[in-house]
């Protein structure tokens, strides 16, 4: 578990044939440990570019991202990825897929397909870890994603959309199967989505952003207990709090047209 | 989670590969491909049997595939076809593995470093689509008789395919994958070994089948120009004593050869690409 502070972040583009674009401007938060954050925001509001910073992916041009006091200017073992589509190696099977991380950290293999094994387990696929992905559903290929990026126990983990290429049942499945495995491994969770109900689902707090630039417009808090099942979605105070972040997105939006 | 063992278990049986038709099931008497492969061979040996028996009557211009066979059995026994062989496949495999091992080299050095790639583009495009089986006698002339001449020759054949197989293999790389490396703190070299290798090597594979042809052809020129055994050497010393049969039972070989090789390297590529047919 670990503190996140992004201080004054901003990110700007060069376009190709001149001029620039503003990803993000002047970005503060602060989220605490073990936290489930979710940034949801109108396409092109900078939600992947922020991801991609607190990753290490991408540089910032102002500003500094902390993670518990220290600066990031790289990828590193404290965070790990989900993807949003799900960037499995089709050579690998499943397991190996896994323990891909663990291999690059030079994990002896047998621990790492120990590890990888349980890991498996946890997010459901026990019986799988011989397939590879082009053997595997869409739901599926997202849980071996999710495995991938928990099994080398970081202390944060960052979730690009992981769910948006899935039906729809198949996506509340998994989100309630990732407060599941959230639940058992108490890590730092920042959930990139554009969906709402399942930034409010899943979230303990919920960042608003608006786009061009994109900035911080709110952050709606959510308290419903947890854990949350499945029918904490028909909860009243869930459907408020969703028409709260629906009614802040809809004016942050920056050519919204009055019908 | 029962639930979601039974949804998923389900999602996993609609991807069972499905009942392959037969092309016979169709219906007739040439639908079925091993048929008409078997006519078209057997006709094309008896048209040539009838043309060298009824038309040329001289085996000096063309013999017959009958005599072919009798020499082709007269040669295993005697050794000779065997000793001669064996000599040029030891050619086509040194300047095969040398050219695939360089090539491979020489493609991922270009990707990797853009300098590389400036430096060496120009003379990799000219020499591919030159006939570069010109510079045989060259080689010849630089290595003598023996097999590092062939090999050579064999080498300048292989490698330009393979360089262009090798980058075309690794441009393909999924550029979401080289994104996941990195957020796993892979190296600079980690990321090829376990990326974009990985990925270039059904290229890299269907480039060596690609290969093995100009290499064969590599090694009957290297050894027309100059040599004291193989199959190019039965080639031209039978050539200049008019005996056609011994000079078609070194071309069969050759041919014999060809289709076995390709065929061993085209198992070895299906069985690479199986993921790129169920991804």
């Amino acid at each position: 578990m670990a503190r996140i502070e992004f201080v004054d972040v901003g990110v700007t583009y060069r376009r190709r044939g001149g001029g620039e674009t503003v990803a993000l401007e002047r970005v503060s938060l602060a989220f605490e440990p073990g936290e489930f954050i979710c940034v949801v925001g109108p396409s092109g509001c900078g939600k992947t570019t922020l991801l991609h910073c607190l990753d290490g992916l991408h540089a910032t041009t102002s500003g500094r991202i902390l993670i518990d006091g220290r600066e990031i200017t790289a990828p590193g073992r404290d965070r790990a990825m989900v993807f949003q589509s799900a960037s499995l190696m089709p050579w690998r099977n499943v397991v190996r897929n896994v323990t891909y991380g663990l291999e690059l950290q030079g994990v002896p293999l047998n621990e790492a397909i120990g590890r990888a094994e349980s890991m498996i387990e946890l997010v459901g696929l026990t019986g799988f870890e011989d397939r590879h992905p082009g053997e595997l559903s869409g739901g599926m290929q997202q849980r071996v994603n999710l495995a991938r990026a928990l099994v080398i126990d970081p202390e944060v983990i960052l979730l690009d959309e992981p769910f948006a290429a899935l039906d729809a049942q198949t996506r509340e499945l998994m989100q309630t199967e990732l407060l599941r495995v959230w639940d058992a491994t108490k890590k730092t969770a920042v959930f990139i989505t554009h969906q709402i109900s399942e930034a409010v689902y899943l979230a303990d707090r919920v960042v608003v952003m608006s786009a061009r630039p994109g900035r911080v417009k709110a952050i709606v808090p959510v308290p419903i207990p947890r854990p949350r099942p499945a029918s904490a979605r028909r909860d009243p105070q869930m459907f408020a709090i969703e028409s709260e972040v629906a009614a802040l997105i809809d004016r942050a939006q920056p050519e919204s047209v009055a019908v | 989670m029962t639930q979601l063992t039974q949804t998923t278990a389900g999602l996993v049986a609609d991807d069972l590969p499905r009942p392959r038709r037969r092309a016979a099931d169709r219906g007739g008497f040439f639908a079925s491909r091993r048929v008409t492969e078997f006519l078209s061979i057997f006709g094309g040996l008896a048209l040539w049997e009838l043309a060298a028996r009824f038309l040329v009557h001289n085996t000096a211009f063309l013999a017959p595939p009958s005599l072919v066979a009798i020499r082709f059995w007269q040669m295993l026994a005697d050794g000779s076809l065997a000793y001669n062989g064996w000599v040029s496949l030891q050619e086509l495999i040194g300047g095969f593995v040398l050219g695939v091992a360089v090539g491979i080299a020489i493609g991922a050095a270009m990707v990797q470093w853009k300098p590389v790639d400036h430096a060496l583009e120009v003379w990799i495009s000219a020499l591919y689509a030159a006939p570069i089986i010109a510079l045989a006698p060259v080689l010849i002339i630089w290595f003598g008789f023996g097999l590092w001449s062939k090999v050579a020759v064999v080498f300048i054949m292989v490698v330009f395919p393979m360089i262009i197989s090798t980058q075309a293999g690794l441009e393909s790389v999924d550029r979401r994958l080289l994104l996941v490396a990195r957020s796993f703190c892979a190296s600079r070299w980690k990321t090829f070994r376990t990326v974009a290798l990985p990925s270039a090597a059904p290229f890299i594979v269907s480039g060596m089948r690609q290969s093995v042809g100009r290499g064969l052809v590599g090694v009957v020129v290297g050894e027309l120009f100059g040599a004291k055994a193989g199959l190019g050497n039965i080639i031209t010393t039978a050539s200049s004593v008019f005996d056609m049969p011994t000079l078609f039972v070194a071309v069969v070989t050759l041919a014999l050869a060809g289709v076995i090789l390709t065929g061993i390297l085209r198992s070895f590529e299906l069985r690479l690409a199986a993921w790129r047919d169920v991804a």
